[in-house]
């Protein structure tokens, strides 16, 4: 693809792929590139075959293509799967001694003309007097070298890196990411996207998890809960290795169980407090989601989708979840359900659903996918965080109150105020357990009363593209990057409208766009459609054209790419 | 501010069986609560479900009664969130030992300075009287006309072996040394784990007070577990009071770190922060 360059990494899981990935992102942000990176790695510690693929344009970019125009391999396992994503005319470097390419491979090297470049990275860390392991550094200054870089730029991100750590020889780092600049004087690649942005190297690249926490912290959270599950998990990990500075309690609970109902006794209490899982886990949370509803104590959930049900494909993507986040809980009560798509939507939406949960005394939660969770976008900078609004009142007499908008005054257990009882079991205005008809009928009319003054105050979801487009897709979550993506390459007049808050729907510029007879095409990262079916659920409208990714990969631009070709 | 008993009755009928253990387990509850003068407000009680959570409407404080086997997870959320509050988490064997048993054992070794009310009637009371893992050996039951199939869990046993800080063990026919205890518990700084042998008239009848009273003999607390071991392997008797404590353990919010020095409570916290040194360090 012209407007990008592509370079990935194949390594075995534990070989350091991403360390080395880490450092090629931001010495590439440095030297003036957008930047998106995307991981492939299997769910084991040591072994299988894994990716680490930059994408960088001179544009803003946040998906990722199939093809790459350099790849770098480190394991004779990602050589074999990976060959035949390079692109005609791109380099293979790698160093496997005595590796031979399948015949397939061997074919398919010879028909699009790529060099292959085999580097002695062991024999070279011994001249450079430094270890084994460094073999990685040099193959890192090899790949540094073929784009013609300024080298200080990525010796920069190398020495910082390894300053930090103990016992590291860093002139020996040095001396191997020369060896590896010397080693590869021979080969040359075209296409490096031209125009360099000045001043980028102050931007970030921050992972959706990475921004989660970010946003959790500037919108006051307090404590977090949770229980380790791919790709929730590197949310504990960013609030742990914060905790010193932030002051929040980071706790691994024992079960998914555990920590839901920490973070609802400590939401109870007054403090922001979140959980995060993904679909295994979030099943285990239903329950407290229901007790949430009819309790009215506020609830915030990160549920982040992986592929499949099940154990499912632990470390890839999907979002198949939609149908038990909008179900999750027995019996009927109010909800909101947020969908991430990026790191700022990441940053601003955790925000924005404790706003809600405080707010409207509801169970928030805020889907993201592993492709949003652990891939790396470049920003220039994150939003300043959004006002804190909590709905409390400072005292009160009846917990429960029936009020015309169903939202009941919430004041916070302290010393000196009124006690209530928040009571699961149906209960009257101050919270006693009740059987009564009239009880239960208005009990219930008023919590479902609040999501109608939810629905009115949710934002629309928002349109890209020209005013009359001939195609316009409509998605939530990550589908949104590569269709935006796309349409910086493909200048036909394609549309998208995307949904970042997904119930309650708002469906009038759905029923615009049917009225004005746009094709519409449905985009979702599963195979059934949950999306699609709670649209028509809530619109009335069916839409036939669909356009469905299920292999457990999130959409590349070139899956978009390839649809508006047929279409 | 004076606190008299009557602050923290509740003008809801009782709903409990004549004879009921949980009338005197409130009462313990309440004048221990009195005795060390707290105010209803100053006071969390997270209830489960079964008679004990019935309780929940009958004591004031602020109170919360959630879901089946999780009281005490929700406690210690709400604990973390404020510490200066007396944080009561109040359950049944049935859902301490059976729903929610991870909750105990993580709890315990935790040690969280939460108080938790185990009462055992030895049963299923609310749903009319099921088996539950301290249902007296060959006691046939509700759907069990052949008896109890599975073995017993002794909760003195299970606590113990957990490296608790505090274990007691009351009696609801004795409100006088309950008060005492929970007293005791309440003032512990860490997890407090009192079971409270609780007479149901309804559902065990062969543990009439009569036979439980002869059995009961009372114990000074000690911080020898193998003394504490003895008393509560001895199965032919129930001993009563703080079986074990030991104060050398930290509470886990002791333990943490990152809140030293803190003076502030989470709930007091709850503001927009900067994040410019948070973004720079994951860079």
């Amino acid at each position: 693809m012209k407007d990008r360059f592509t370079i990935k990494f194949g390594g075995y899981s534990g070989q350091g792929i991403n360390t080395l990935g880490g450092f090629l992102s931001k010495a590439l942000k440095n030297s003036g590139y957008f930047t998106f990176a995307y991981r492939e790695y299997p769910s084991v510690i040591k072994g299988g075959y894994a990716s680490f693929q930059i994408d960088f344009a001179s544009h803003f970019i946040s998906s990722s293509t199939t093809k790459t125009k350099i790849l770098a391999c480190i394991s004779d396992e990602s050589l074999d799967k990976y060959t035949q994503t390079v692109t005609k005319d791109g380099v293979i470097l790698h160093s496997l001694k005595e590796y031979t390419f399948s015949k397939e491979n061997t074919e398919y090297i010879k028909e699009n003309s790529i060099v292959v470049k085999y580097i002695d990275t062991e024999a070279l860390a011994q001249e450079c007097n430094a270890p084994p392991i460094m073999g990685n550094i040099i193959m890192l200054g090899a790949v540094w070298s073929l784009l013609k870089l300024n080298r200080k730029v990525l010796e920069k991100e190398v020495v910082e890196y390894f300053s930090k750590k103990k016992g590291i020889d860093i002139e020996a780092e040095k001396r191997c990411l020369s060896a590896g600049y010397q080693n590869i004087k021979d080969i040359k690649v075209k296409g490096l996207p031209e125009k360099i942005k000045k001043g980028w190297e102050n931007s970030k690249i921050l992972t959706g998890n990475q921004a989660i926490a970010l946003g959790a912290i500037a919108g006051g959270c307090r404590a977090y809960f949770a229980y380790p599950m791919t790709p929730a998990t590197s949310i504990l990990e960013t609030l742990g290795d914060t905790y010193e500075e932030t002051g929040i309690i980071v706790k691994q609970a024992e079960s998914e169980i555990t920590a839901i109902q920490m973070a609802m006794g400590s939401m109870y209490m007054g403090a922001r407090a979140f959980t995060a899982t993904s679909g295994g886990g979030f099943d285990l949370m239903t329950e407290t989601i229901s007790c949430s509803g009819m309790t009215e104590i506020p609830l915030v959930i990160v549920l982040g989708q992986r592929a499949g049900s099940g154990t499912g494909v632990p470390t890839f993507s999907g979002s198949s979840d939609l149908d038990a986040a909008l179900q999750a809980g027995h019996g009927e009560f109010p909800r909101c359900v947020l969908a991430a798509s990026d790191a700022i939507d990441s940053y601003e939406l955790i925000q924005e659903a404790f706003n809600i949960s405080e707010t409207y005394q509801i169970p928030v939660i805020l889907l993201t996918e592993k492709q949003i969770s652990e891939s790396l976008f470049n920003i220039l900078e994150l939003p300043t965080p959004l006002k804190i609004q909590r709905g409390l009142t400072s005292n009160g007499i009846k917990r429960y109150l029936l009020t015309k908008d169903g939202i009941s005054p919430r004041w916070l257990p302290k010393k000196g105020k009124k006690t209530y009882l928040s009571n699961s079991d149906e209960h009257d205005e101050h919270g006693i357990s009740t059987e009564d008809i009239e009880d239960i009928k208005s009990m219930a009319q008023k919590r479902i009363r609040k999501s109608i003054k939810l629905e009115k105050s949710i934002p629309h979801p928002k349109y890209y593209g020209p005013k009359d487009p001939t195609i316009v897709f409509v998605g939530m979550g990550s589908t949104k990057n590569a269709v935006l993506d796309a349409m910086k390459v493909n200048k036909k007049r394609i549309g998208y409208l995307h949904y970042k808050y997904i119930f309650p729907l708002k469906e009038e510029k759905i029923l615009e766009l049917n009225k004005k007879g746009t094709q519409i095409v449905l985009i979702e990262n599963n195979l059934v459609g949950a999306f699609g079916k709670l649209i028509k659920e809530q619109s009335g409208i069916y839409i036939p054209n669909t356009l469905n990714k299920f292999d457990g990969r999130p959409f590349f631009v070139d899956d978009i790419l390839e649809y508006i070709k047929n279409r | 501010m004076k606190i008299d008993i009557s602050d923290y009755n509740t003008i809801i009928k009782n709903t409990w069986c004549p004879g009921c253990g949980n009338f005197n387990i409130h009462i313990a509850l309440k004048k221990a609560l009195v005795d060390l003068k707290k105010h209803p407000s100053e006071v969390v009680f997270s209830f489960d479900i079964g008679c004990n959570g019935n309780g929940g409407d009958k004591i004031e404080g602020f109170r919360v009664k959630g879901l089946h086997g999780r009281a005490i997870p929700f406690a210690i959320g709400a604990h973390l969130a404020n510490k200066e509050m007396t944080v009561i988490a109040d359950i049944g064997d049935g859902g301490c030992l059976h729903e929610g048993i991870d909750h105990l054992i993580h709890a315990i070794r935790s040690n969280y300075n939460v108080t938790v009310l185990i009462h055992n009637n030895q049963n299923f009371a609310l749903t009319t009287g099921q088996i539950t893992s301290t249902t007296q050996s060959g006691k046939k039951m509700y759907a069990f006309p052949d008896g109890k199939t599975e073995g017993d869990i002794n909760i003195g046993e299970l606590v113990l072996a957990l490296n608790p800080s505090f274990y007691a063990k009351g009696y609801s026919a004795d409100a006088i040394q309950l008060t005492e205890i929970i007293k005791e518990g309440i003032k512990h700084k860490g997890f407090s784990v009192i079971e409270i042998v609780q007479i149901c008239p309804t559902y065990n009848r062969e543990n009439s007070s009569e036979v439980l009273s002869s059995r009961i003999r009372k114990v000074q607390s000690t911080n020898n577990i193998d003394i504490a071991r003895k008393y509560v392997l001895d199965t032919k008797h129930i001993y009563t009071g703080v079986i074990y404590q030991n104060k050398e353990i930290k509470d886990y919010y002791s333990n943490l770190k990152n809140r030293k020095g803190k003076k502030t409570e989470l709930v007091e916290e709850v503001k927009n922060y900067g994040i410019s040194n948070i973004l720079n360090k994951i860079q």
